[in-house]
């Protein structure tokens, strides 16, 4: 369904009019284009009806009535765009879109925040197989004997002097990639649970 | 008397209780967005912001509790009409039972 535009009688009206869903369609730009379209309809029929529904004689003030009481795009938006961003998240597994809309909801609660922090995590996977590129001798997964002691970068000369030693070798990069994959969905798993719980 | 406190504890409330106004007032009805936040004011004279009640119904109708469907006008733009599933009006109708319950808790306390 095409979104058909609300006819004005007077200029100031029209131009107060298509300002305000200019900035509703920027406002809700990250969705998939379904929801957009839904949305609109829904903004433009409340418009309609909002309009409808006022007794004002001049067309301006009932416009401006209806536009006052929906609020600015930007807020009035903001907490559908941040569940409908959820919703495409734990649906499609793009990491674009988990990011995002984990931002979205980082003000809708400290576990969001701890989501954050493990997404973080994974990109300190990816730091170490550059480094791992980059400088092989001082990166990997190093044990003590039998006792684990760091996964990560460690001091060379430390190395020398120490029985620490490297154990995963040429497996390091494949390692550190599977662990990327595993947090992944790991992440996208429980952010997909959590919504489903999250009470009405 | 806390007054900030009692506003608060009110706007709680109000927030707790919004899912359950809301599936009451569409009850038996089939209402568009503009005419559901109208009749919620005046049923309850609870003012629900467009901010609040749009994401409401996207939830209720990802749960399955309301469908909606695009109505064509004959003023070209059409609206939106929500009503009540059958798996929303059973969850309604446990919704009540357990609110009679807590009212007669409370009732007995107060």
């Amino acid at each position: 369904m095409k979104v058909s535009k609300i006819k004005f009688n007077e200029e100031a009206s029209r131009r107060i009019y298509e300002d305000y869903l200019k900035r509703v369609a920027r406002s809700i730009k990250s969705l998939p284009k379904k929801d957009q379209n839904e949305v609109l309809l829904e903004f433009n029929s409340h418009i309609y009806e909002g309009l409808q529904h006022n007794d004002k004689v001049n067309e301006i003030d009932r416009l401006l009535d209806v536009l006052e009481r929906l609020g600015s795009p930007e807020k009035t938006l903001k907490p559908l765009v941040a569940d409908k961003k959820l919703e495409q998240a734990t649906r499609t597994f793009n990491p674009l879109h988990v990011v995002k809309a984990l931002a979205l909801n980082v003000g809708n609660g400290i576990s969001y925040i701890i989501f954050f922090m493990l997404y973080l995590m994974l990109f300190g996977f990816i730091f170490l197989i550059y480094s791992e590129i980059t400088d092989p001798k001082s990166t990997g997964l190093f044990f003590n004997g039998n006792d684990f002691q760091a996964l990560g970068k460690i001091n060379p000369e430390y190395l020398i002097e120490s029985t620490t030693h490297e154990i995963l070798g040429n497996w390091f990069i494949p390692a550190m990639l599977l662990s990327i994959i595993v947090f992944y969905f790991l992440i996208t798993i429980l952010l997909r649970v959590k919504r489903k719980v999250r009470s009405l | 008397m806390n007054k900030t406190f009692v506003e608060k504890w009110k706007s709680q409330v109000k927030k707790g209780t919004l899912t359950f106004i809301a599936l009451n007032v569409l009850k038996d009805n089939e209402l568009y967005g503009y005419e559901f936040i109208e009749k919620i004011k005046k049923k309850t004279e609870i003012e629900i912001a467009e901010g609040t009640f749009y994401p409401l119904m996207n939830r209720l109708a990802k749960e399955k509790l309301v469908v909606a469907n695009w109505v064509e006008q004959e003023s070209g733009i059409p609206r939106k009409y929500y009503t009540l599933t059958e798996m929303g009006e059973n969850t309604l109708e446990e919704m009540q039972t357990y609110w009679e319950d807590l009212s007669q808790s409370i009732k007995k306390i107060i």
